[in-house]
Order: structure tokens, then C-alpha cells, then sequence
């Protein structure tokens, strides 16, 4: 477009070099390495889970999905994806208001996180409300692996990590605001991996 | 031997996943600048991974008959910046500062305006930028800052090239209205002036 009713618009134009933007040049590198590594884990997610999710659509978001309220909803995201292992849909993420509305994945499940909403959509956070009223579930692929995950990156561990009557390997544990997880594995599953034979006399 | 084009590094990223990290290092430079230029550097710098991360996860896709991946590049991060409408205003202020900053032309030189009326004018050429409904603000800023050719924004946006012609005619009326032309140093405000308030 070579138009002199967009010329201010072209000088408007911030370019490298101007002062706010040290153009640091380890971005690049460091951005690449955490995108090889991110690209390494979603291929072995696709192979280890029957369906993978592509943005959250109407079309692919599960029928039942939970919001969950915060008071930072940024932090707890950071603390989702770190400690649990979920992972954020970037492309979804909504500012709005100055709060944000994420929505984080694992395996075929979908939470969204977003603000404490008191007004409108009557959800609080556990840490205002004092209290919390209900247990989020979540099957893992090698929960071993996700309970060792978790307790290195700091996991409050509400109930010790065991093989329960019903057929699980579970722990369960609170996140930085007093949202309730509960994570499994089936018995049947940890056999088919080949993982720590289940022992459910010690539940 | 020929470089591989984006679009075979693409196919071939289907079965061999690190084959993507090419696409990575011919476009990262560009898409950082980018984005930088409308987020500013600390936004930039996180959202770069995604837009390639949701580059990759969509790869299958792409249209390989396209060689380049640019322009489908600068419309997934042209999405993403939509997501942060907030963001881009306060950066559109601070580019108005950093607009006022720069060292100026000879005309602004010789006007008799000074460094307060410079600033003052790019704040309000911000103002009108920010004024302008979202769909013909990313084409115009396509156009105008990325020198993307239409067909480019066409497929950057996923709309006929009509439809990019009419954005920006439509784009270029609203600025006359809404923004006095920098070069001329005027000082009466223009009736759009309010309308074009950042953030309003």
C-alpha cells in the first residue's frame, strides 16, 4: 500500500531499535526451545490418549465443563499447568475488563478459569468464600508419574497418594485458592502400562 | 539443491514433528516484530511460542499449495492480539510516545509547532487508530506496518480481496475524520477527536 492517507499511520509504526524494545536476541532462542519441547510433548500426548482437542469449540468442548472462580486467575493458571500438568488453549485465552478467561486441557476434559464473578455469574473463590463445595475428578494417563509431578512443584496433597477399593489408584490435593482435585488412574489401566502393580489392601 | 519451501517443511512436519522447527526460524523474526508492535516487548515475547505452537498443532491444515507460511503466521497472531484489545490500547499510547520521540522530519522542523503539538498530534493519530473497528484496524495495520500485499491479508484474515479493499477504504475515510494529518502541525481539534478517545 503505498497510500499518503496512511502516511502517519506508516510513521506511527514502531520499529526496531526504538527505545522500549531492547530487541534481545535470546528471545528467539529461548522461545524455539520451549517450542521444540512443547511440540515434543504434545506428539506423545496425541499418541498416549485415543483423542486429542483442538480449540474449544462448541463443537469439541465435553458436554459438562466446569469454571472454576479465583481471585488471580493468571496465577492459577501458572499453577494448573506447572503443578497438574494441564495445558492452556493460548489462542482461546479472553481479556476482558482487565480479568482473563482461560481454558485449560487435559487428556479429553476442559476446565475454564476465569475471574471470582459475584455479581453476575455467582461463583467465588474457595479462599472468599471459606469453604468448598465440590471435587473436580480427573483421570490421568500414569498417575505415578503425575502424583511425583506434582509433589516436586509443590502440591498441597489433601489425601495421600493409594490404591482405593473402587478400582483407582488416586490422590487428591488443593490448589493455591482451595479448589479440590481429585486424580485417578483405573486399576486396569496402570496393568495395561505396565506400571507399579495395584494393591488395594493398603487403601 | 533447493531450500525446502514452508509449505514441504509443513508436510513434512505431518510424520516428523521437528521438521517444523524450520517454519520457527525463517518467520520468528518477523512475527516477534510483529507482535511487539502491537503488544509491546513483554507480551510479545510470550505469545511468540503460541502463535507458532498454535501454528504446528494446526499444520494439518495448512494449503500446501501456499510456498509461504507468512501470511497464515500473521493470521494466527493477528487472532491473538484480538484477544487482548486492552493491551493494544496502552500500546498504542506508548507507540504515540515513542512516535513523538523520534527525531523529527524537516517539514515538522521547519513548523512552527514544537515538541509539545508533536506530541500531542501522535496521540491523537493513536487515538484515531484505536477508534477504528477491530476487522479494518488489522487489515490497515497488515497493509500499512507489515507491507502485507492484499492476497496476503486475504489469506492472513481468511476474507476475499474485495473484502480487504473495502477495509481499508473504509479505514482511510474514518482516519480522515478522525485524525488530522501530522505533517500540517494544525492545532484545532477535529469533531472526531472524542470519538477516537483510546480506550473509550
Amino acid at each position: 500500500v503505498n497510500d499518503g492517507d496512511f502516511d502517519a499511520i506508516r510513521r506511527l509504526r514502531p520499529d526496531p531499535g526504538d527505545l522500549d524494545d531492547p530487541g534481545d536476541p535470546a528471545v528467539l532462542s529461548r522461545t524455539k526451545e520451549q517450542l521444540m519441547s512443547a511440540i515434543d510433548q504434545n506428539q506423545s500426548q496425541n499418541q498416549s490418549q485415543s483423542r486429542s482437542y483442538g480449540p474449544p469449540t462448541a463443537h469439541d468442548t465435553p458436554d459438562i465443563y466446569p469454571r472454576l472462580a479465583y481471585r488471580d486467575e493468571l496465577a492459577a493458571v501458572e499453577y494448573l499447568t506447572r503443578v497438574f500438568g494441564f495445558v492452556e488453549h493460548r489462542e482461546a485465552r479472553l481479556e476482558f475488563d482487565g480479568n482473563y478467561l482461560c481454558w485449560l486441557r487435559l487428556g479429553t476434559g476442559i476446565v475454564m478459569v476465569g475471574h471470582a464473578n459475584t455479581d453476575v455469574h455467582l461463583i467465588h473463590s474457595p479462599l472468599d468464600a471459606g469453604l468448598t463445595t465440590a471435587m473436580l475428578n480427573v483421570y490421568v494417563h500414569d498417575i505415578d508419574a503425575h502424583h511425583a509431578t506434582a509433589v516436586a512443584q509443590g502440591a498441597k496433597v489433601t489425601v495421600q497418594l493409594r490404591d482405593a477399593f473402587y478400582g483407582e489408584r488416586t490422590y487428591e490435593a488443593t490448589d493455591l485458592e482451595g479448589h479440590q482435585w481429585h486424580f485417578g488412574e483405573r486399576f486396569e489401566h496402570i496393568k495395561g502400562r505396565g506400571g507399579r502393580p495395584p494393591d488395594p489392601e493398603d487403601a | 539443491v533447493e531450500e525446502p519451501s514452508d509449505a514441504d517443511a509443513i508436510a513434512a512436519s505431518w510424520t516428523d514433528a521437528t521438521a517444523f522447527g524450520v517454519i520457527f526460524d525463517r518467520h520468528a523474526t518477523r512475527l516477534r516484530r510483529y507482535l511487539v508492535r502491537r503488544l509491546g516487548p513483554d507480551e510479545a515475547e510470550g505469545m511468540l511460542g503460541d502463535v507458532f505452537l498454535i501454528a504446528f498443532e494446526r499444520r494439518a491444515s495448512y494449503d500446501t499449495t501456499r510456498p509461504s507460511a507468512a501470511p497464515w503466521l500473521y493470521g494466527i497472531a493477528t487472532n491473538l492480539v484480538a484477544r487482548h484489545r486492552r493491551r493494544e490500547f496502552r500500546r498504542l499510547r506508548a507507540t504515540a510516545r515513542l512516535a513523538a520521540r523520534r527525531p523529527a522530519q524537516v517539514d515538522e522542523a521547519d513548523s512552527v509547532s514544537g515538541a509539545v503539538d508533536a506530541a500531542d498530534r501522535w496521540e491523537r493519530v493513536a487515538e484515531a487508530v484505536a477508534a477504528l473497528p477491530e476487522l479494518e484496524r488489522d487489515t490497515m495495520v497488515l497493509a500499512v506496518w507489515e507491507g502485507l500485499s492484499y492476497e496476503d491479508i486475504a489469506i492472513a484474515l481468511d476474507i476475499p480481496i474485495g473484502t480487504v479493499r473495502s477495509r481499508l477504504n473504509r479505514a482511510r475515510g474514518r482516519l480522515r475524520e478522525l485524525a488530522e494529518p501530522v505533517d500540517e502541525g494544525h492545532t484545532e481539534h477535529t469533531a472526531g477527536r472524542d470519538a477516537g478517545r483510546i480506550g473509550s
